[in-house]
């Protein structure tokens, strides 16, 4: 098989998936490129050291076994390149994420995180966090352009008794409809447990 | 220069390139018809672009021109262009073209690159913002990826005009989160 | 802050051209009495009834909302500047006529919310509309046709906020693979080469922003 294969399935999930979308990671196949990183270096390793048994200069000499680090070599950069890239645009998207739902992941998300991108998500979360309360400033409100300050919404989700950020409660029961101050509803729409009404 | 996380870049340079070896190489893998784990001095094999352009460079190896542009092909595209199935020829025609030109010395890739794109990028314009995505499902087969890019970039941007126009709910569920509420409905 | 709603593409959405639209002035006729507001992008009435006045587009609409006033339309929305624009729109093949920046948001924002102050309402939207086809299909023309085959830009006078907004991820892509593609190290040609220095020159005759 040639060298660089499997990372290119990792791009190629990347490129296949809905934009925007998370994929669950791919641990088998990320793992499976590690190891065929270790054999490359391994390969390479021994090269070097046939031609310094051979007492030849590794650094001037340019023949077959010196061909074949080269190749080894490349194959490490490119295979660097696409695991490198599978976790940048995975984390690019978690990024987006922390816009749109707050610092708490969705279930339907959580499950297709490795353990490092949880970690990540929580700590940008926090980063953006404290940033925000430095500025004191609630950047993450009025992404779209806000109308009213108030919003009419139907629950679409049971939530019962629910604490809003501006210190109301509201007894949320699936199907009421309630008017809402936007940048309490905001949050609850993004997840999808509330719908806007017009007209 | 493309970035170095651009995944439309990393699948470009996975294009296969035949080339001849001018050297031998010692302690790979790459050649399927060898039985050891070398390569003769004129082996021909067919190499992924990010292999074989360093070879190349180095005079391991030497780069020929891939078959997705070769003579028939810049032929159908001189007569008619717009119909021409670029996609199974090659997803990354464009891309892989400017990366291939200056390699293998062809003068004329460039100036056949740019004419091939005249042609169709009209009647891809003409099509986009007209009709409906299903109707024209037979030209979106035949486009490379760049070319579907500009598709939908007209499409989208008109049709987000549309539902401005029509007015409604100003605030959405998150796409990221995927379409499973709307089933359970 | 381009395309907040959506950060994978480079363009507005609709509701934030609408958004800068709403900074354009207006003139209402209040019904009511109220002290002058001071604000941060300006001070506006004092208000009095029947005393018109100028105020920013999303204020007449918050006010009109309220039943506080009436909002009188723009002169250019009258039936007869109208008629005569969409004539020459339709006349001149690759000419734009000269209408607001922002009349395609201003205009729907005044169907929306104040359709009653209108008069010949349904004139006026149907001639908008033509006349916003009309120019659709011009922009479209106009880009099929780069004429040279090096344009790395294409000069369209008088297109308005949301006709650009519409076109822009089409065009700033197309032009991009154009310029690529034909780029001096793939396109060998000795002209482009020795044209290269008198083009520097071509930039100081930049025309000015468009101002609003």
């Amino acid at each position: 098989m040639m060298y660089g294969t499997k990372a290119i399935q990792l791009v190629k999930e990347i490129a296949n998936g809905e934009k925007g979308q998370l994929t669950p990671f791919s641990s088998d196949v990320f793992s499976e490129v590690i190891a065929e990183c270790s054999q490359h270096f391994a390969d390479l390793r021994s090269l070097i050291r046939k031609m310094q048994e051979a007492g030849l200069d590794v650094e001037t000499t340019k023949n077959e076994d010196h061909y074949g680090q080269l190749i080894h070599h490349l194959s490490l950069v490119r295979n660097k390149r696409c695991l490198m890239a599978y976790m940048y645009n995975r984390a690019e998207i978690l990024r987006n994420l922390v816009w749109k739902v707050g610092s708490e992941i969705p279930e339907e998300i959580q499950e297709k995180l490795s353990h490092s991108e949880k970690e990540y998500f929580k700590k940008h979360s926090e980063a953006l966090k404290s940033y925000m309360s430095r500025v004191v400033l609630e950047l993450a409100v009025d992404m779209v352009p806000p109308k009213d300050p108030y919003i009419k919404v139907r629950v679409l989700d049971d939530m019962g008794e629910v604490e809003l950020p501006s210190d109301n409660t509201a007894n949320f029961a699936r199907h009421s409809m309630h008017f809402l101050k936007r940048t309490d509803a905001e949050k609850y729409i993004s997840l999808g447990k509330m719908e806007e009404l017009t007209g | 220069m493309a970035s170095y996380y651009d995944i439309d870049d990393i699948l470009v340079e996975e294009q296969r390139v035949p080339v001849a070896f001018q050297q031998a190489v010692n302690g790979v893998d790459i050649d399927p018809s060898a039985e050891t784990h070398c390569v003769e001095p004129g082996s021909k094999v067919e190499l992924p672009y990010w292999l074989a352009h360093e070879l190349h460079l180095r005079k391991v190896a030497k780069m020929k021109v891939p078959a997705c542009f070769n003579q028939r092909t810049k032929l159908e595209l001189g007569a008619d262009g717009a119909s021409v199935d670029l996609r199974s020829r090659c997803l990354y025609f464009y891309e892989f073209g400017c990366k291939i030109a200056p390699l293998v010395g062809d003068r004329d890739m460039g100036s056949f690159l740019l004419s091939a794109f005249r042609t169709r990028y009209q009647k891809i314009l003409a099509k986009a913002h007209n009709a409906a995505f299903t109707a024209h499902s037979k030209l979106l087969s035949y486009l490379t990826k760049e070319e579907t890019n500009l598709y939908e970039a007209a499409q989208s941007s008109m049709a987000a005009f549309k539902k401005w126009r029509i007015g409604g709910p100003r605030f959405e569920r998150a796409s990221v989160l995927g379409r499973k509420r709307k089933e359970a409905n | 802050m381009a395309g907040q709603s959506d950060p994978n593409v480079s363009i507005f959405s609709g509701e934030e051209v609408e958004f800068m639209a709403e900074d354009e002035m207006v003139e209402i006729v209040p019904n009511m009495r109220m002290e002058p507001l001071n604000m941060l992008c300006g001070d506006f009435g004092p208000f009095y009834p029947q005393m018109a006045t100028q105020v920013p587009m999303w204020l007449a609409i918050a006010l009109k909302k309220r039943g506080k006033c009436t909002i009188r339309p723009p002169e250019w929305m009258s039936v007869e500047n109208l008629t005569q624009i969409l004539e020459a729109e339709r006349e001149s093949q690759a000419a734009f006529q000269v209408l607001p920046f922002h009349y395609v948001e201003i205009s729907s924002l005044l169907f929306d919310y104040a359709s009653g102050d209108i008069p010949d309402l349904y004139m006026v939207r149907s001639l908008i509309n033509d006349i916003r086809d009309a120019r659709f299909l011009k922009v479209e023309s106009s880009l099929e046709s780069f004429e040279d085959a090096r344009s790395s830009a294409v000069k369209v006078k008088n297109l308005s906020a949301m006709e650009v907004n519409v076109v822009r991820p089409f065009v700033g892509r197309a032009l991009q693979a154009f310029y690529k593609h034909g780029s001096p190290d793939l396109v060998p040609n000795p002209e482009a080469m020795s044209a290269r220095r008198p083009q520097a020159t071509d930039n100081i005759q930049r025309r000015p922003l468009r101002r609003r």
